[in-house]
Protein backbone atom coordinates (compact mmCIF):
# COMPACT_ATOMS: atom_id res chain seq x y z
CA UNK A 1 0.00 0.00 0.00
CA UNK A 2 3.38 2.66 -0.18
CA UNK A 3 2.72 4.57 -3.11
CA UNK A 4 6.22 5.06 -4.74
CA UNK A 5 6.95 8.24 -7.05
CA UNK A 6 5.94 8.76 -9.88
CA UNK A 7 2.37 7.09 -9.35
CA UNK A 8 1.34 10.67 -7.97
CA UNK A 9 1.20 14.32 -9.62
CA UNK A 10 3.35 16.90 -7.91
CA UNK A 11 -0.12 19.03 -6.89
CA UNK A 12 -1.51 15.70 -5.42
CA UNK A 13 1.29 14.35 -3.22
CA UNK A 14 2.72 18.26 -2.13
CA UNK A 15 -0.24 18.89 -0.79
CA UNK A 16 -1.01 15.39 0.86
CA UNK A 17 2.65 16.19 1.99
CA UNK A 18 1.29 19.45 3.72
CA UNK A 19 -1.58 17.73 5.16
CA UNK A 20 0.11 15.26 6.87
CA UNK A 21 2.96 17.67 8.14
CA UNK A 22 0.45 19.67 9.47
CA UNK A 23 -1.06 16.36 11.37
CA UNK A 24 2.14 15.17 12.32
CA UNK A 25 3.18 18.42 14.28
CA UNK A 26 -0.53 18.87 15.10
CA UNK A 27 -0.31 15.40 17.23
CA UNK A 28 2.88 15.99 18.58
CA UNK A 29 1.96 19.06 20.04
CA UNK A 30 -0.92 17.52 21.53
CA UNK A 31 0.95 14.48 22.56
CA UNK A 32 2.44 16.55 25.12
CA UNK A 33 5.88 14.13 25.20
CA UNK A 34 8.25 15.91 27.36
CA UNK A 35 11.76 14.73 25.79
CA UNK A 36 12.57 12.74 29.35
CA UNK A 37 9.71 11.61 29.61
CA UNK A 38 8.97 7.78 28.95
CA UNK A 39 6.99 7.99 26.16
CA UNK A 40 9.85 8.69 24.04
CA UNK A 41 11.14 4.93 24.38
CA UNK A 42 7.90 3.54 24.63
CA UNK A 43 7.10 5.36 21.49
CA UNK A 44 10.61 4.38 19.24
CA UNK A 45 10.35 0.68 20.80
CA UNK A 46 6.66 0.24 19.74
CA UNK A 47 7.81 1.40 16.17
CA UNK A 48 10.29 -1.19 16.19
CA UNK A 49 8.04 -3.69 17.08
CA UNK A 50 5.75 -3.11 14.18
CA UNK A 51 8.37 -3.61 12.10
CA UNK A 52 9.59 -7.27 14.00
CA UNK A 53 5.49 -7.72 14.31
CA UNK A 54 5.22 -7.99 10.01
CA UNK A 55 8.22 -10.67 10.40
CA UNK A 56 5.83 -12.98 12.22
CA UNK A 57 3.81 -13.74 9.52
CA UNK A 58 1.74 -17.26 9.39
CA UNK A 59 0.17 -18.71 6.02
CA UNK A 60 -3.09 -18.47 4.74
CA UNK A 61 -3.74 -20.63 1.32
CA UNK A 62 -1.36 -21.31 -1.02
CA UNK A 63 1.70 -19.30 -1.11
CA UNK A 64 -0.02 -16.04 0.68
CA UNK A 65 0.87 -15.06 4.24
CA UNK A 66 -0.67 -12.53 6.69
CA UNK A 67 0.27 -10.78 8.72
CA UNK A 68 -0.24 -7.82 11.30
CA UNK A 69 0.03 -3.80 9.85
CA UNK A 70 -0.76 -2.62 13.54
CA UNK A 71 -2.03 1.07 13.30
CA UNK A 72 -5.06 0.40 14.75
CA UNK A 73 -3.60 -2.02 17.60
CA UNK A 74 -1.36 1.15 18.35
CA UNK A 75 -3.84 4.28 18.37
CA UNK A 76 -5.82 2.01 20.58
CA UNK A 77 -3.15 1.17 23.26
CA UNK A 78 -1.28 4.81 22.93
CA UNK A 79 -4.02 7.09 21.88
CA UNK A 80 -4.45 8.12 18.64
CA UNK A 81 -2.11 11.17 18.79
CA UNK A 82 1.01 8.97 20.20
CA UNK A 83 0.04 6.02 17.98
CA UNK A 84 -0.11 7.75 14.85
CA UNK A 85 3.29 9.76 15.64
CA UNK A 86 4.85 6.63 15.67
CA UNK A 87 3.08 4.97 12.65
CA UNK A 88 4.22 7.87 11.01
CA UNK A 89 7.61 7.26 12.24
CA UNK A 90 7.06 3.42 11.16
CA UNK A 91 6.31 4.96 8.09
CA UNK A 92 9.74 7.23 7.08
CA UNK A 93 11.78 4.20 8.30
CA UNK A 94 10.02 2.08 5.88
CA UNK A 95 10.57 4.60 3.49
CA UNK A 96 14.15 5.14 4.27
CA UNK A 97 15.24 1.77 5.16
CA UNK A 98 13.36 -0.35 2.55
CA UNK A 99 12.81 2.34 -0.25
CA UNK A 100 8.94 1.35 0.78
CA UNK A 101 6.92 4.32 -0.54
CA UNK A 102 8.82 7.31 -2.61
CA UNK A 103 10.37 10.67 -0.45
CA UNK A 104 7.75 13.14 -2.55
CA UNK A 105 4.99 10.84 -1.95
CA UNK A 106 5.91 10.55 1.82
CA UNK A 107 2.96 12.88 2.52
CA UNK A 108 0.45 10.65 1.09
CA UNK A 109 1.83 7.48 2.50
CA UNK A 110 2.04 8.85 6.39
CA UNK A 111 -2.06 9.53 5.31
CA UNK A 112 -2.81 6.95 4.46
CA UNK A 113 -0.87 4.57 6.88
CA UNK A 114 -0.73 6.58 9.80
CA UNK A 115 -3.36 9.59 10.04
CA UNK A 116 -6.01 7.90 8.34
CA UNK A 117 -5.57 4.37 10.08
CA UNK A 118 -4.74 5.59 13.69
CA UNK A 119 -7.90 8.07 13.71
CA UNK A 120 -10.68 6.09 11.93
CA UNK A 121 -9.56 2.89 14.23
CA UNK A 122 -9.25 5.06 17.66
CA UNK A 123 -12.55 6.83 16.57
CA UNK A 124 -14.27 3.10 15.83
CA UNK A 125 -12.99 1.39 18.53
CA UNK A 126 -14.67 3.70 21.00
CA UNK A 127 -18.05 3.85 19.04
CA UNK A 128 -18.17 0.15 19.75
CA UNK A 129 -17.46 0.79 23.30
CA UNK A 130 -14.17 -1.16 23.87
CA UNK A 131 -12.91 -0.77 26.93
CA UNK A 132 -9.49 -1.96 28.45
CA UNK A 133 -11.84 -4.32 30.90
CA UNK A 134 -11.97 -7.14 28.24
CA UNK A 135 -14.23 -9.58 27.46
CA UNK A 136 -16.52 -10.28 24.30
CA UNK A 137 -17.00 -6.29 23.49
CA UNK A 138 -13.43 -5.40 23.95
CA UNK A 139 -12.91 -8.39 21.13
CA UNK A 140 -15.34 -7.54 18.69
CA UNK A 141 -15.00 -3.75 18.66
CA UNK A 142 -11.21 -4.62 17.98
CA UNK A 143 -11.90 -6.79 15.25
CA UNK A 144 -14.58 -4.25 13.48
CA UNK A 145 -11.79 -1.23 14.64
CA UNK A 146 -8.80 -3.26 12.79
CA UNK A 147 -10.94 -4.20 9.44
CA UNK A 148 -12.26 -0.68 9.08
CA UNK A 149 -9.55 0.72 9.28
CA UNK A 150 -7.49 -1.43 6.76
CA UNK A 151 -10.44 -0.63 4.49
CA UNK A 152 -10.66 2.72 4.60
CA UNK A 153 -6.86 3.18 4.55
CA UNK A 154 -6.56 1.38 1.66
CA UNK A 155 -9.49 3.10 -0.41
CA UNK A 156 -7.89 6.26 0.41
CA UNK A 157 -4.55 4.94 -1.58
CA UNK A 158 -7.08 4.32 -4.36
CA UNK A 159 -9.05 7.40 -4.31
CA UNK A 160 -5.44 9.45 -4.20
CA UNK A 161 -3.86 7.05 -7.04
CA UNK A 162 -7.39 8.22 -9.00
CA UNK A 163 -7.16 11.40 -8.42
CA UNK A 164 -3.60 11.99 -9.60
CA UNK A 165 -4.82 10.23 -12.17
CA UNK A 166 -2.65 7.09 -12.36
CA UNK A 167 -5.30 4.73 -11.86
CA UNK A 168 -8.96 4.75 -12.44
CA UNK A 169 -11.07 4.81 -9.92
CA UNK A 170 -12.95 1.40 -10.34
CA UNK A 171 -9.87 -0.40 -10.89
CA UNK A 172 -8.09 1.12 -8.00
CA UNK A 173 -10.74 0.25 -5.84
CA UNK A 174 -11.75 -2.70 -6.50
CA UNK A 175 -8.41 -4.34 -6.26
CA UNK A 176 -7.12 -1.87 -3.19
CA UNK A 177 -10.49 -2.67 -1.38
CA UNK A 178 -11.39 -6.44 -2.39
CA UNK A 179 -7.72 -7.65 -1.59
CA UNK A 180 -7.42 -5.39 1.92
CA UNK A 181 -11.12 -6.69 2.74
CA UNK A 182 -9.59 -10.15 3.13
CA UNK A 183 -6.09 -9.17 4.39
CA UNK A 184 -8.23 -6.47 6.85
CA UNK A 185 -9.95 -9.74 8.64
CA UNK A 186 -6.42 -11.40 9.75
CA UNK A 187 -5.47 -7.70 10.44
CA UNK A 188 -8.89 -7.42 12.64
CA UNK A 189 -8.43 -10.27 14.33
CA UNK A 190 -4.95 -10.18 15.13
CA UNK A 191 -5.79 -6.68 16.69
CA UNK A 192 -8.53 -8.81 18.71
CA UNK A 193 -6.71 -11.46 20.09
CA UNK A 194 -3.28 -9.02 20.49
CA UNK A 195 -6.03 -6.43 22.92
CA UNK A 196 -8.12 -9.90 24.52
CA UNK A 197 -4.24 -11.00 25.48
CA UNK A 198 -3.33 -7.93 26.56
CA UNK A 199 -6.21 -7.23 28.92
CA UNK A 200 -5.75 -10.97 30.54
CA UNK A 201 -1.97 -10.43 30.84
CA UNK A 202 -0.91 -6.78 31.83
CA UNK A 203 -4.23 -4.69 31.60
CA UNK A 204 -2.06 -1.66 33.08
CA UNK A 205 -0.25 -1.19 30.03
CA UNK A 206 -3.95 -0.76 28.29
CA UNK A 207 -4.17 2.30 30.67
CA UNK A 208 -1.07 4.39 28.89
CA UNK A 209 -3.96 6.10 26.53
CA UNK A 210 -3.71 8.89 28.72
CA UNK A 211 -1.03 10.97 26.60
CA UNK A 212 -3.42 13.47 24.90
CA UNK A 213 -7.14 13.21 25.76
CA UNK A 214 -9.29 12.84 22.69
CA UNK A 215 -11.16 16.10 22.39
CA UNK A 216 -14.92 16.96 20.62
CA UNK A 217 -12.47 18.62 17.66
CA UNK A 218 -10.54 15.25 17.61
CA UNK A 219 -13.68 13.08 17.51
CA UNK A 220 -15.32 15.43 14.74
CA UNK A 221 -11.68 15.17 12.50
CA UNK A 222 -11.40 11.74 13.14
CA UNK A 223 -15.33 11.15 11.54
CA UNK A 224 -14.45 12.94 8.62
CA UNK A 225 -11.67 10.74 8.03
CA UNK A 226 -14.01 7.75 8.52
CA UNK A 227 -17.45 9.78 6.89
CA UNK A 228 -15.38 11.20 3.85
CA UNK A 229 -13.52 7.87 1.76
CA UNK A 230 -16.99 6.05 3.30
CA UNK A 231 -19.16 8.38 1.85
CA UNK A 232 -16.89 7.85 -1.73
CA UNK A 233 -16.63 4.14 -1.23
CA UNK A 234 -21.12 4.41 -1.48
CA UNK A 235 -21.71 6.61 -4.14
CA UNK A 236 -19.04 4.41 -5.95
CA UNK A 237 -20.69 1.19 -5.38
CA UNK A 238 -24.09 2.19 -5.77
CA UNK A 239 -24.20 4.58 -8.90
CA UNK A 240 -20.86 2.04 -10.30
CA UNK A 241 -21.09 4.02 -14.18
CA UNK A 242 -20.10 6.74 -14.59
CA UNK A 243 -17.47 7.64 -12.30
CA UNK A 244 -18.56 9.48 -9.53
CA UNK A 245 -15.57 11.38 -8.94
CA UNK A 246 -15.29 12.74 -12.70
CA UNK A 247 -18.50 14.59 -11.66
CA UNK A 248 -16.40 15.74 -8.42
CA UNK A 249 -13.62 16.56 -10.08
CA UNK A 250 -15.97 18.50 -12.62
CA UNK A 251 -17.61 20.16 -9.62
CA UNK A 252 -14.52 21.50 -8.28
CA UNK A 253 -11.86 23.95 -9.67
CA UNK A 254 -9.09 22.59 -7.25
CA UNK A 255 -9.19 19.59 -8.52
CA UNK A 256 -9.51 20.09 -12.61
CA UNK A 257 -5.88 18.75 -13.17
CA UNK A 258 -6.82 14.90 -13.34
CA UNK A 259 -10.01 15.55 -14.23
CA UNK A 260 -9.39 17.19 -17.36
CA UNK A 261 -7.02 14.11 -18.74
CA UNK A 262 -3.37 14.53 -17.14
CA UNK A 263 -2.35 14.26 -21.21
CA UNK A 264 -3.41 18.18 -21.48
CA UNK A 265 -2.42 19.39 -18.01
CA UNK A 266 1.17 17.89 -18.10
CA UNK A 267 2.41 19.07 -21.28
CA UNK A 268 5.84 21.14 -21.40
CA UNK A 269 4.27 24.43 -21.62
CA UNK A 270 2.66 23.48 -17.63
CA UNK A 271 6.61 22.29 -16.56
CA UNK A 272 7.78 25.05 -15.43
CA UNK A 273 4.38 26.11 -13.75
CA UNK A 274 4.75 22.78 -11.83
CA UNK A 275 8.29 23.15 -10.62
CA UNK A 276 7.58 26.83 -9.48
CA UNK A 277 4.20 25.85 -7.62
CA UNK A 278 6.36 22.73 -6.28
CA UNK A 279 9.01 25.56 -5.13
CA UNK A 280 6.47 27.81 -3.80
CA UNK A 281 5.19 24.92 -1.72
CA UNK A 282 8.65 24.05 -0.14
CA UNK A 283 8.89 27.65 0.60
CA UNK A 284 5.61 27.54 2.47
CA UNK A 285 6.86 24.98 4.57
CA UNK A 286 10.30 26.36 4.69
CA UNK A 287 9.17 29.43 6.19
CA UNK A 288 6.80 28.12 8.56
CA UNK A 289 9.21 25.91 9.92
CA UNK A 290 11.71 28.90 10.36
CA UNK A 291 9.19 31.18 12.27
CA UNK A 292 8.56 28.45 14.50
CA UNK A 293 11.86 28.37 15.41
CA UNK A 294 12.37 31.96 15.43
CA UNK A 295 9.25 32.14 18.18
CA UNK A 296 10.68 29.50 19.82
CA UNK A 297 14.22 30.71 20.25
CA UNK A 298 12.60 34.10 21.75
CA UNK A 299 10.40 32.37 24.26
CA UNK A 300 12.93 30.33 25.47
CA UNK A 301 15.70 33.29 25.37
CA UNK A 302 16.30 35.56 28.26
CA UNK B 1 20.80 -13.20 11.22
CA UNK B 2 22.43 -10.55 8.82
CA UNK B 3 22.18 -7.53 10.71
CA UNK B 4 23.21 -5.17 7.73
CA UNK B 5 20.29 -5.36 5.29
CA UNK B 6 19.64 -1.80 5.95
CA UNK B 7 22.67 0.16 5.49
CA UNK B 8 24.78 -2.30 3.75
CA UNK B 9 26.80 0.22 1.58
CA UNK B 10 26.09 3.65 3.67
CA UNK B 11 30.15 3.25 5.44
CA UNK B 12 31.80 3.54 1.96
CA UNK B 13 34.05 6.59 1.31
CA UNK B 14 33.06 8.02 -2.04
CA UNK B 15 32.97 10.94 -3.11
CA UNK B 16 28.34 11.02 -2.74
CA UNK B 17 29.36 9.69 1.33
CA UNK B 18 31.51 11.97 1.95
CA UNK B 19 28.34 14.86 1.49
CA UNK B 20 27.22 16.95 4.71
CA UNK B 21 23.35 14.97 5.16
CA UNK B 22 21.53 17.85 4.52
CA UNK B 23 22.81 19.03 0.94
CA UNK B 24 21.97 15.17 -0.17
CA UNK B 25 18.98 15.51 1.50
CA UNK B 26 18.03 18.51 -0.40
CA UNK B 27 19.57 17.69 -3.65
CA UNK B 28 18.62 13.96 -4.37
CA UNK B 29 14.52 15.60 -3.01
CA UNK B 30 14.79 18.09 -6.06
CA UNK B 31 16.20 14.95 -8.17
CA UNK B 32 13.16 13.79 -7.58
CA UNK B 33 10.82 16.50 -7.93
CA UNK B 34 12.98 17.52 -11.23
CA UNK B 35 12.08 13.67 -12.94
CA UNK B 36 8.53 14.28 -11.50
CA UNK B 37 7.80 17.27 -13.34
CA UNK B 38 8.94 15.87 -16.66
CA UNK B 39 5.96 16.57 -18.83
CA UNK B 40 4.39 13.58 -20.51
CA UNK B 41 5.52 14.69 -24.55
CA UNK B 42 9.13 15.73 -23.26
CA UNK B 43 10.08 11.79 -23.29
CA UNK B 44 13.83 12.95 -24.40
CA UNK B 45 14.09 14.45 -20.61
CA UNK B 46 13.99 11.09 -18.99
CA UNK B 47 17.12 9.94 -20.67
CA UNK B 48 18.96 13.10 -19.71
CA UNK B 49 17.75 12.38 -15.91
CA UNK B 50 18.57 9.21 -16.82
CA UNK B 51 22.19 10.10 -17.78
CA UNK B 52 22.11 11.82 -14.47
CA UNK B 53 21.33 9.11 -12.12
CA UNK B 54 23.45 6.65 -13.81
CA UNK B 55 26.62 8.90 -13.30
CA UNK B 56 25.51 9.19 -9.72
CA UNK B 57 25.08 5.54 -9.53
CA UNK B 58 29.04 5.83 -10.74
CA UNK B 59 29.86 7.98 -8.20
CA UNK B 60 28.22 6.40 -5.02
CA UNK B 61 30.29 2.84 -5.68
CA UNK B 62 27.68 0.99 -4.88
CA UNK B 63 27.00 -2.06 -6.72
CA UNK B 64 24.70 -1.97 -9.29
CA UNK B 65 23.04 -5.77 -8.88
CA UNK B 66 21.96 -4.25 -4.82
CA UNK B 67 20.05 -1.54 -6.70
CA UNK B 68 18.36 -3.48 -9.07
CA UNK B 69 17.24 -6.07 -6.58
CA UNK B 70 16.31 -2.75 -4.46
CA UNK B 71 14.57 -1.47 -6.93
CA UNK B 72 12.21 -4.91 -7.10
CA UNK B 73 9.68 -3.57 -4.47
CA UNK B 74 8.07 -1.81 -7.13
CA UNK B 75 6.85 -4.52 -8.36
CA UNK B 76 3.29 -4.61 -6.74
CA UNK B 77 2.00 -1.16 -8.69
CA UNK B 78 3.51 -2.00 -11.96
CA UNK B 79 0.91 -4.98 -11.61
CA UNK B 80 -1.68 -2.82 -10.48
CA UNK B 81 -0.93 -0.22 -12.96
CA UNK B 82 -0.54 -2.50 -15.43
CA UNK B 83 -4.40 -3.21 -15.14
CA UNK B 84 -4.87 0.63 -15.63
CA UNK B 85 -3.56 -0.03 -20.04
CA UNK B 86 -6.96 0.10 -21.48
CA UNK B 87 -7.14 3.42 -19.98
CA UNK B 88 -4.29 5.28 -20.54
CA UNK B 89 -2.36 3.63 -23.05
CA UNK B 90 0.74 1.65 -23.38
CA UNK B 91 2.72 4.88 -23.77
CA UNK B 92 1.36 6.32 -20.71
CA UNK B 93 1.41 3.22 -18.58
CA UNK B 94 5.70 3.05 -19.75
CA UNK B 95 6.12 6.61 -18.74
CA UNK B 96 4.55 5.98 -15.08
CA UNK B 97 7.48 3.09 -15.46
CA UNK B 98 10.23 4.88 -16.41
CA UNK B 99 9.39 7.72 -13.94
CA UNK B 100 8.98 5.77 -10.81
CA UNK B 101 11.75 3.23 -11.72
CA UNK B 102 13.98 7.00 -11.73
CA UNK B 103 12.71 8.60 -8.29
CA UNK B 104 13.06 4.88 -6.63
CA UNK B 105 16.92 4.62 -7.85
CA UNK B 106 17.63 8.21 -6.89
CA UNK B 107 16.38 7.17 -2.94
CA UNK B 108 18.10 3.92 -3.31
CA UNK B 109 21.08 6.23 -4.22
CA UNK B 110 20.25 8.73 -1.14
CA UNK B 111 20.04 6.34 1.69
CA UNK B 112 22.38 3.79 0.64
CA UNK B 113 25.52 6.74 0.62
CA UNK B 114 24.28 8.28 4.20
CA UNK B 115 24.91 6.66 7.65
CA UNK B 116 21.88 6.43 9.97
CA UNK B 117 22.64 8.92 12.47
CA UNK B 118 24.07 11.33 9.57
CA UNK B 119 20.42 11.14 8.10
CA UNK B 120 18.92 11.65 10.87
CA UNK B 121 20.96 14.77 11.78
CA UNK B 122 20.05 16.03 8.24
CA UNK B 123 16.40 15.40 8.82
CA UNK B 124 16.42 17.18 12.23
CA UNK B 125 17.92 20.27 10.57
CA UNK B 126 15.79 20.19 8.02
CA UNK B 127 13.22 20.79 10.42
CA UNK B 128 11.50 17.54 11.38
CA UNK B 129 9.83 17.41 14.37
CA UNK B 130 12.36 16.35 17.01
CA UNK B 131 9.84 13.64 18.44
CA UNK B 132 9.89 12.02 14.83
CA UNK B 133 13.10 12.13 14.38
CA UNK B 134 13.71 10.88 17.84
CA UNK B 135 11.57 8.28 17.02
CA UNK B 136 13.32 6.82 14.39
CA UNK B 137 16.49 6.84 15.98
CA UNK B 138 14.96 4.50 18.78
CA UNK B 139 13.32 2.66 15.99
CA UNK B 140 16.53 1.73 13.86
CA UNK B 141 18.43 0.55 17.04
CA UNK B 142 16.09 -1.87 18.64
CA UNK B 143 14.60 -2.94 15.13
CA UNK B 144 17.48 -5.80 15.13
CA UNK B 145 16.79 -6.72 18.89
CA UNK B 146 13.14 -6.75 18.78
CA UNK B 147 13.18 -8.54 14.87
CA UNK B 148 15.78 -10.78 16.74
CA UNK B 149 13.45 -11.66 19.44
CA UNK B 150 10.39 -11.95 16.73
CA UNK B 151 13.02 -15.10 14.93
CA UNK B 152 12.95 -16.52 18.15
CA UNK B 153 9.69 -16.81 19.51
CA UNK B 154 8.86 -18.04 15.54
CA UNK B 155 10.97 -20.83 15.56
CA UNK B 156 10.33 -21.51 19.29
CA UNK B 157 6.69 -22.07 17.79
CA UNK B 158 7.87 -24.06 14.27
CA UNK B 159 9.84 -26.50 16.37
CA UNK B 160 6.81 -27.42 18.72
CA UNK B 161 4.20 -28.39 16.55
CA UNK B 162 4.32 -30.60 13.66
CA UNK B 163 1.91 -29.64 10.63
CA UNK B 164 -0.51 -26.91 10.75
CA UNK B 165 -3.55 -26.28 13.19
CA UNK B 166 -6.32 -25.33 11.78
CA UNK B 167 -6.75 -21.55 11.35
CA UNK B 168 -8.72 -20.46 14.08
CA UNK B 169 -5.82 -21.96 16.43
CA UNK B 170 -2.95 -20.77 14.07
CA UNK B 171 -4.51 -16.80 14.80
CA UNK B 172 -4.80 -17.55 18.63
CA UNK B 173 -1.38 -18.54 18.52
CA UNK B 174 0.46 -15.87 16.47
CA UNK B 175 -2.02 -12.95 18.40
CA UNK B 176 -0.72 -14.56 21.55
CA UNK B 177 3.19 -14.45 20.62
CA UNK B 178 1.92 -10.93 19.26
CA UNK B 179 0.96 -9.49 22.63
CA UNK B 180 3.99 -11.34 24.55
CA UNK B 181 6.00 -9.61 21.63
CA UNK B 182 4.24 -5.91 22.90
CA UNK B 183 4.83 -6.64 26.29
CA UNK B 184 8.12 -7.46 26.10
CA UNK B 185 9.14 -4.42 24.25
CA UNK B 186 7.21 -2.13 27.18
CA UNK B 187 9.51 -3.74 29.30
CA UNK B 188 12.56 -3.09 27.16
CA UNK B 189 11.52 0.72 26.55
CA UNK B 190 11.31 1.12 30.54
CA UNK B 191 14.33 -0.38 31.31
CA UNK B 192 15.95 1.52 28.15
CA UNK B 193 14.43 4.60 30.05
CA UNK B 194 15.61 4.46 33.62
CA UNK B 195 19.06 3.47 31.73
CA UNK B 196 19.03 6.73 29.86
CA UNK B 197 17.82 8.62 32.62
CA UNK B 198 20.88 7.15 35.04
CA UNK B 199 23.57 8.55 32.18
CA UNK B 200 22.60 11.58 32.36
CA UNK B 201 20.00 11.72 29.21
CA UNK B 202 18.03 15.04 28.32
CA UNK B 203 16.59 14.92 25.26
CA UNK B 204 19.38 14.79 23.15
CA UNK B 205 21.67 12.60 21.67
CA UNK B 206 25.11 13.93 20.95
CA UNK B 207 26.83 12.62 16.90
CA UNK B 208 30.13 11.76 16.96
CA UNK B 209 32.32 13.21 14.14
CA UNK B 210 29.67 14.65 12.23
CA UNK B 211 30.50 15.36 8.34
CA UNK B 212 30.47 19.41 8.00
CA UNK B 213 29.55 21.35 5.46
CA UNK B 214 32.77 21.71 2.86
CA UNK B 215 33.60 22.76 -0.68
CA UNK B 216 32.44 19.49 -1.55
CA UNK B 217 28.96 20.22 -0.46
CA UNK B 218 29.62 23.54 -2.24
CA UNK B 219 30.30 21.89 -5.75
CA UNK B 220 27.94 19.07 -5.51
CA UNK B 221 24.66 21.33 -4.75
CA UNK B 222 26.21 23.89 -7.81
CA UNK B 223 26.24 21.07 -10.31
CA UNK B 224 22.77 20.21 -9.00
CA UNK B 225 21.08 23.33 -9.29
CA UNK B 226 22.65 23.88 -12.71
CA UNK B 227 21.58 20.27 -14.04
CA UNK B 228 17.91 21.77 -12.69
CA UNK B 229 18.03 25.10 -14.53
CA UNK B 230 19.22 23.36 -17.96
CA UNK B 231 16.78 20.93 -18.15
CA UNK B 232 14.14 23.54 -17.37
CA UNK B 233 15.65 26.13 -20.14
CA UNK B 234 16.04 23.13 -22.47
CA UNK B 235 13.03 21.74 -22.37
Amino acid sequence: MHIPDGFLTNRVAVSLDVVSGANILYAARRARVDFSSRMVPIMGVLGAFVFAAQMLNFPILGGTSGHLVGGCLLSVILGPMAGSLTMATVVLAQALFLQDGGLVALGANIFNISVVTCFSGYAIFKLLGGSAEGGRRLLIAGFVAGWFSLIISSSCCALEMALAGAIPLRVGLATMSGYHALVGIVEGMLTAGVLGFLSKVRPDLMKIDGVGRFGVWDWIGAVLFVALPAAVLAKAGSSGLPDPLEKLLAGSPLLVEAGAGSQKLSSSARYGDYLLRAGVFVLLIGSGVLAKRLARRKRSGP
Amino acid sequence: MRHNFIDRYAALESPLHILEPRSKLLAFTALIVGVLSIPVDRGSLFFVYFFATAVLMGISQIPLPYIMGRSLVILPFIVLASLAVPWKGFYGIGILFVRAILCLILLILLTNTTRFVELMRGLRKLGCPQILVMNLGFLYRYLFVLTEEAMRMKQARDCRRVGRAPFGEELKILSSMLGTLLIRSFERAERMHSAMLSRGYSGHFPVLSPRRFSWHDLVFLSGITLFIVLTVLLR
